[in-house]
């Protein structure tokens, strides 16, 4: 999954195409019990393999799309130079090997030998220089943000400067050096993700002028394992087998993307129309599938964690008494019990009980605790007034809290206003769409905000958004600034990991936000299908190569 | 009769400035702007995507150029499917219209034979069971009617698709693809019928009731003309006339989309991008379409008016 292209990577959360799936080491499988139930539609479909998705409006250009799902699609027909375990560890794909200079400034990576585009035409280092090249375009609009990678030379590029970005470097055809002006743990994902053809894409490309390029968003070429053949709006996305991939062609000639929506997806899989779906998790949809008697029902922890994040610029939750009494003061326990039945927890770290950053120990749990509440606020001179509800100073503790409509808000709202309201506290919910909510959080008009992050893929990612430098909500401290750049200034696991370890603990205490869920997903495939193994950082990208139709 | 049409279309301009500004505002003071919704972004990037498309305009500098592309005839660019705004709606728009006017041709002939038959004979077996299966359709919640469907027809008996305009990775061409895509109809379509049909014959029976007991409709019978004749001839004409302001209706609904009904049948219509865009925020689309809808709503009444003008002459009088 592009880790480096964060566009709508929320949606990619939401977990719609088929196949984008969550796994650790506690995966969940529960075999089908009936193999010899698989519909007659899809046991008739000897040479292709229908995945589900949800939206894909037809940009399939890995660095321009602006929605999850033609990310998903783009995936499929780009591959990636460097991608991910399912573990979340680096895992050379287009790339073969790459290097890290000791200080962290200079990555050179090799690509494999006699790499191929789909159409047959080479893919060399100099395509990857034409990409990232590309992405400094001052005329680029996409998703994509390169700046973050601090490649030397890239603001003077953009702004005009410089006829080329002078840390981009082709050592020879199958080498490519780049310098950047700052380490960066996430920095190898961002110049290792899809690449584009320069004699493709760069045929009428001029500099500041994207219109040439955008045209071939529909005629896409890349060098993943299928190779699109057909975008049909509002029905489906079809594929088939690229014999150039680098693994070697797939097994399976055909692939088809088929697009489904909630109210649905049960009924096309049911009849056979679908061999891989996700699904809402929840005990009815497990009966049901299970039911069916030929469903492989995977089940995996989600890589992203829900929040309610506090405005840091409002006096009452500047007190980091407030914020805490806040957190013990909410059930959180209740509520992932009420939304998942089971199949989620309370969340504890910002990041996912998937990732090899994991580890709780010595960090506070904030388990529900309404008496604890209590005394901090009355610490912090919140007095109980008369009305049941605190003041201080002539001032009443009401929060508002900008929420959207979702069958999780739906049961956070009541629980929160009723927990709140036990220790003194008056909540005021405030229902918007998603886009309202984030305009209304910019403008600083808010207490309380709650969302869900999208897929996280690398420990950073989950914390970036604590940065004094990157934070929209006034949050500053110094020591999380310097341990959040220590994780990200160096690429040894070993040594990431105490560092982050020390920063969930820094960041518990200073409670920034109150960390609700983590979230399991449910993903399914027909048990024709062999070889499946989707995990929550390749989504159905890292089987799909090697899948195939036993029935 | 010229004139009367002149003086309406004139009349016309007006109101449509007025639509285009009301719509522009409704959409640009929604709170939200099509960056805006993406989580991801430092503000940095955010800032420097907001001058990209313009979204740091003040309001009247963007209304200004939205209107001035308008008259040129461009619809503009959709940010979020980067291609032009009237390429998107026809990739949406005919599926939406197909299903819309297979619809409204069966539920109009359906009501209009059931409503009259209704209002001949009224309060009889006939009527009484009419009027209870039209209440009984317009009752049902859309969705739960569109998955009963499913239901029965899809999953149980597996005689129909469960949804979408064409068979997975069909490459049928001429009368097998219009099979393919008629066979995908049938659900849709009954839904649709089944929605609509209930409202319209309540109008049908209630007008025929009203047009049989004119003085003319006694006068022919007195007359002596055979009873088909009074009916079709001189009653049902003086029923349909207040129906032809309904027709004229009708016509920005052939292009609306049936949201929830091709939500759940993934019929390729262009209710779905409605609403994606509203999420997104994707203005030119979402401003052109609406501005669609509202001419269409126009262009509907005018038309109705000059209908209702032709068939009735008293209205022209006016």
């Amino acid at each position: 999954m592009p880790t480096h292209s964060p566009f709508l990577r929320r949606l990619l959360a939401a977990a719609v195409a088929a196949g984008v799936l969550a796994a650790s080491a506690q995966a969940d499988v529960i075999a089908a019990t009936n193999p010899s139930a698989i519909p007659a539609q899809a046991k008739a479909r000897k040479d292709t393999i229908v995945g589900a998705i949800s939206a894909p409006q037809g940009i399939f250009n890995p660095y321009l799309f602006s929605n999850g799902w033609d990310e998903n699609v783009t995936e499929v027909i780009f591959g990636r130079l460097v991608g991910l375990d399912a573990q979340g560890k680096l895992r050379a794909e287009q790339a073969e090997s790459w290097q890290v200079s000791k200080d962290g400034l200079q990555y050179t990576l090799k690509l494999r030998k006699g790499l191929k585009f789909s159409d047959g035409s080479p893919f060399t280092a100099d395509d990857v220089a034409f990409t990232l090249t590309f992405l400094h375009d001052p005329a680029y609009d996409g998703g994509t943000d390169i700046s973050l990678a601090k490649i030397k030379g890239g603001d003077a590029y953009k702004a005009g400067k410089a006829s080329s970005v002078e840390g981009i470097k082709v050592l020879n055809p199958q080498t490519i050096q780049i310098t950047v002006t700052e380490p960066g743990a996430t920095t190898l994902q961002l110049i290792g993700g899809p690449v584009l053809s320069r004699a493709w894409y760069g045929r009428g490309y001029q500099p500041g002028k994207l219109d040439d390029l955008r045209q071939y968003s529909s005629k896409p070429l890349g060098a993943g394992p299928y190779i699109y053949d057909k975008f049909v709006p509002g029905q489906e996305v079809r594929f088939h087998a690229n014999p150039y991939y680098f693994a070697g062609k797939p097994a399976v000639p055909n692939f088809i993307y088929r697009i489904t929506s909630d109210a649905t997806k049960l009924q096309l899989f049911q009849t056979g129309e679908t061999d891989l779906e996700g699904f809402s998790i929840n005990a009815d949809n497990i009966e049901q599938l299970k039911a069916l008697g030929f469903a492989n029902l995977n089940i995996y922890n989600s890589s992203d964690y829900s929040l309610i994040e506090f405005n840091h610029n409002k006096p009452a939750l500047k007190d980091v008494r407030v914020r805490q009494a806040l957190t013990y003061a909410l059930d959180r326990k209740k509520l992932v019990d009420v939304v998942y039945q089971g199949y989620g927890s309370v969340a504890t770290l910002p990041l996912s009980p998937v990732s090899w950053a994991y580890d709780t120990k010595g960090v506070n749990p904030y388990n529900f605790d309404p008496a604890k509440a209590a005394a901090l606020l009355d610490q912090a001179g919140w007095k109980l007034g008369s009305d049941g509800i605190r003041e201080k100073g002539g001032q009443k503790l009401v929060v508002t809290l900008l929420a959207t409509k979702s069958l999780f808000n739906d049961a956070l709202i009541p629980i929160a206003k009723e927990n709140f309201k036990r220790v003194g506290v008056e909540l005021r919910p405030e229902v918007s769409d998603f886009n309202a909510l984030l305009a209304k959080r910019k403008a600083g008009n808010f207490d309380l905000a709650t969302f869900r992050t999208s897929g996280l893929n690398d420990p950073h990612d989950g914390v970036a958004r604590f940065r004094s430098t990157e934070n929209e909500v006034g949050y500053k401290n110094a020591q999380v600034d310097k341990l959040i750049n220590a994780g990200n200034g160096t690429l040894d696991i070993g040594k990431r990991k105490a560092i982050y370890h020390q920063l969930y603990q820094v960041l518990a205490n200073d409670a920034p936000l109150i960390l609700l869920a983590n979230r399991k997903l449910l993903y399914v495939n027909s048990s024709r299908i062999g070889n499946y193994q989707p995990d929550v950082f390749n989504g159905i990208f890292g089987s799909l190569p090697k899948l195939k139709i036993q029935y | 009769m010229r004139t009367y049409v002149l003086r309406r279309l004139l009349g016309a301009i007006p109101l449509l400035f007025g639509a285009s500004l009301l719509i522009f505002l409704v959409f640009a003071l929604t709170p939200g702007d099509f960056i805006d919704g993406n989580i991801n972004l430092t503000p940095q990037r955010a800032a420097e995507l907001k001058a990209l498309y313009g979204l740091d305009r003040p309001l009247w500098a963007r209304y200004l150029g939205w209107l001035s592309q308008l008259l040129h005839g461009d619809l503009g660019f959709s940010l979020q499917h980067q291609i032009p705004v009237s390429t998107l709606l026809g990739q949406y728009l005919w599926s939406s219209f197909l299903l819309a006017l297979v619809s409204l041709l069966l539920y109009w002939t359906l009501s209009l034979a059931v409503g009259v038959l209704a209002a001949v004979r009224p309060y009889s077996w006939f009527d009484r069971v009419v009027t209870l299966l039209v209440f009984a359709a317009m009752s049902f919640p859309v969705f739960f009617l569109c998955l009963l469907l499913i239901k029965w027809f899809a999953v149980d008996l597996g005689w129909l698709p469960v949804g979408g305009m064409i068979s997975i990775g069909s490459n049928a061409t001429g009368w097998d693809y219009a099979l393919d895509v008629a066979r995908h109809m049938v659900l849709p379509v009954l839904t649709l019928v089944m929605l609509q049909a209930g409202g319209l014959t309540r109008y049908v029976r209630a007008s025929m009731l009203d047009a049989l007991a004119m003085d003319c409709v006694r006068t022919a019978r007195a007359k002596g003309l055979p009873e088909r004749v009074v009916i079709l001839r001189h009653a049902l004409r003086n029923a349909l006339l207040p129906l032809i302001a309904l027709l004229g209706f009708e016509l920005p609904g052939l292009f609306a989309g049936a949201i929830v009904t091709e939500k759940i049948f993934n019929w390729p219509g262009v209710g779905h991008i409605h609403i994606d865009t509203l999420a997104a925020r994707d203005y030119p689309v979402l401003m052109s379409f609406t501005l669609l809808l509202a001419v269409l709503t126009i262009v509907g009444n005018l038309l109705a008016d000059v209908l209702s003008a032709l068939a009735d002459p008293r209205i022209r009088l006016r």
